[in-house]
């Protein structure tokens, strides 16, 4: 009698119908990718290394803010509903258990986050066709980085949602995005390759900027590092998910 | 058998104890109507019911078996509720919702049917919930606690917004889901809306429960005033004088508060004293009337 979390998460999708959320998966990474470009034609620059400086311009500051900020902006979007009229005690008041309504609204978040990551890599082929005329395609470690993000982005997916759920503000969750990117970008640029396993945000951040030899990456995509990425995926996200569904298990409602 | 029962249910923020001791009994497929004016703690009760809310002290058991964070989701599927504001995605429509449901729950088509039918949203299905009345709203939401098929029905005032036309109609669902043996607990802050559904009562003031039964046990519980016609009001005061509060009212003497023994001696004493008595009688009261008196009683 218990809903099962796949009926849980299909439930979830079904309230993204009509979500403005949709226009935030599709045009965040556009922006980014099209201003890296832009960038690129206006100083009259060339791609010097074809695909990899392309992919490197669209996607290691996309990674370092705009990311994790989307992020945090999708999770105060999909929670904020839930936060009107009846609709947290309708939420509350049903047999589905707390810990799934807590995993189906993380991963609602982080399949969003996967479809901008996938807008993206589309965005940056198609440039790279159209606009720069690049031989060739993307090359194939630019599709593994692809898929390691879509896990990467689990954690702070985990993290946004948690904070949208408990807080009913639309932008205090954002702006601890914003606070998290930033000590990301800190910590990444000063070389601590152990803060992905304690800050999902900066966990992000590392993941965007595999294989492109920016701030501590060595510029390979190698097995380790993206082993390590996979395992502080999961560690935090699983972390964060049982704290979320404990605190949220033990709070009453507001007024 | 009582489908709720709580015992010494108790809410206390900071210092203020916003619900004390409550012993709810709720009989099966009963419809309850719990009645209290603004503040009085009927909503944080039915929190405390469906466990949104944890009580300080007390507890619940529902349908037999214990109310609390633990066994709350194995609970929950056989409760439908609505507290305070009705549920419902605005950038959705109505049929998008109840789907919602039905795909979370895993009801079937027919359940959720009967539920639109019920509470006639037929033909509002289509439209975005974002722009229904709140009339409308309401209705879904009792819609969206009656397609799960419940045992046990909690609603929080959820007459808020219907026209008179709208209220009847829910009183007769109300009436017919308490016939096929649910139970139906069901607030309001006005005893008009529910009286005529309900056949069990609970009164709340300030927290406390004033007044618990069915309707005639309530009747029963006011006692009425004594009416006592005579063509001489204020000598039949005096000789009560001293001994009772009466009150004169035209070509009577009205007498609160006392029961049918008190009353024979008043009776015995005022012809002992040679006032001319030709009527003793109670008044008539409505259930309006017994209610004001209970809640006047808890200093209101
Ligand atoms: N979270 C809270 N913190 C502090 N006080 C609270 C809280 N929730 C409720 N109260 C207080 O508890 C009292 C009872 O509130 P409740 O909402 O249960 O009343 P009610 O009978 O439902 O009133 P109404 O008819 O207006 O809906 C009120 O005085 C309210 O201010
Ligand atoms: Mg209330």
């Amino acid at each position: 009698m218990t809903p099962s979390l796949s009926a849980v998460l299909g439930t979830e999708l079904g309230k993204l119908k009509r979500s403005l959320s949709w226009s935030i998966v599709v045009l965040l990474p556009l922006v980014m990718v099209f201003a890296g470009s832009f960038m690129t034609l206006v100083s009259q620059q060339q791609l010097a290394d074809g695909w990899h400086t392309l992919w490197l311009r669209s996607v290691v500051f996309y990674g370092l803010f705009p990311l994790t900020l989307g992020l945090g902006i999708l999770a105060s979007l999909v929670w904020r509903p839930e936060h009107r009229g009846g609709n947290w005690n309708a939420l509350m008041s049903t047999p589905v258990p707390t810990l799934r309504i807590v995993l189906a609204k993380t991963l609602a978040i982080a399949l969003l986050g996967a479809v901008m990551q996938l807008v993206l890599l589309i965005a940056v082929v198609v440039t790279g066709k159209l606009l720069f005329g690049l031989p060739g395609l993307l090359p194939p470690r630019y599709l593994l980085v692809t898929a390691l993000l879509v896990v990467a982005v689990l954690p702070v997916a985990a993290v946004q949602s948690a904070l949208s759920m408990t807080f009913r503000s639309f932008a205090a969750p954002v702006a601890v995005a914003l606070v998290g990117a930033g000590i990301a970008a800190v910590a990444l640029a000063a070389e601590l390759g152990g803060v992905i396993f304690v800050l999902p945000h900066a966990l992000t951040a590392r993941a965007t900027q595999l294989a492109t030899g920016t701030f501590g990456d060595s510029g390979q995509l190698t097995a380790g590092g993206s082993l390590a990425i996979v395992c502080a995926s999961a560690v935090l996200t699983l972390l964060v998910v049982a704290l979320a569904t404990r605190f949220q298990e033990r709070r009453d409602v507001r007024v | 058998m009582d489908t709720v029962t709580t015992v010494n249910l108790t809410k206390s923020y900071g210092r203020q104890a916003v619900v004390q001791g409550l012993d709810l009994r709720i009989p099966q497929g009963c419809v309850y109507g719990f009645l209290g004016p603004n503040g009085s703690g009927k909503s944080t009760t039915m929190k405390m019911l469906l466990s949104l809310v944890q009580p300080s002290a007390g507890e619940v058991h529902i349908m037999g078996e214990p109310m609390n964070r633990r066994t709350r989701r194995r609970q929950l599927a056989r409760i439908g509720s609505l507290i305070e504001a009705p549920p419902g995605y605005g950038h959705l429509t109505g049929g998008e919702n109840l789907r919602l449901v039905q795909r979370s729950l895993g009801l079937d088509e027919a359940q959720v049917n009967r539920a639109v039918q019920a509470v006639r949203l037929d033909k509002q299905l289509d439209k975005k919930v974002a722009n229904y009345s709140l009339g409308m709203k309401q209705r879904l939401g009792i819609a969206m606690a009656l397609a799960r098929e419940p045992r046990l029905l909690i609603l929080d005032e959820p007459t808020n917004g219907l026209d008179p036309a709208g209220i009847e109609e829910i009183r007769e669902l109300l009436r017919r889901l308490a016939s096929r043996g649910v139970t139906v607990m069901v607030s309001s802050h006005l005893l008009g809306e529910i009286d005529k559904a309900a056949d069990h009562f609970g009164i709340l003031a300030e927290g406390r429960l004033l007044f618990q039964g069915s309707r005639e046990q309530l009747f029963a519980a006011a006692v009425p005033d004594v009416l006592i016609d005579t063509p001489e009001p204020r000598q039949a005061s005096a000789v009560l004088d001293g001994r009772l509060t009466t009150r004169v009212e035209g070509g009577s003497l009205r007498i609160g508060g006392i029961d049918n023994r008190v009353t024979a001696r008043v009776v015995a004493d005022l012809v002992g004293a040679g006032a001319p008595i030709y009527g003793v009688r109670r008044e008539e009261q409505s259930l309006e009337d017994v209610f004001m008196t209970l809640t006047a009683g808890g200093r209101l």
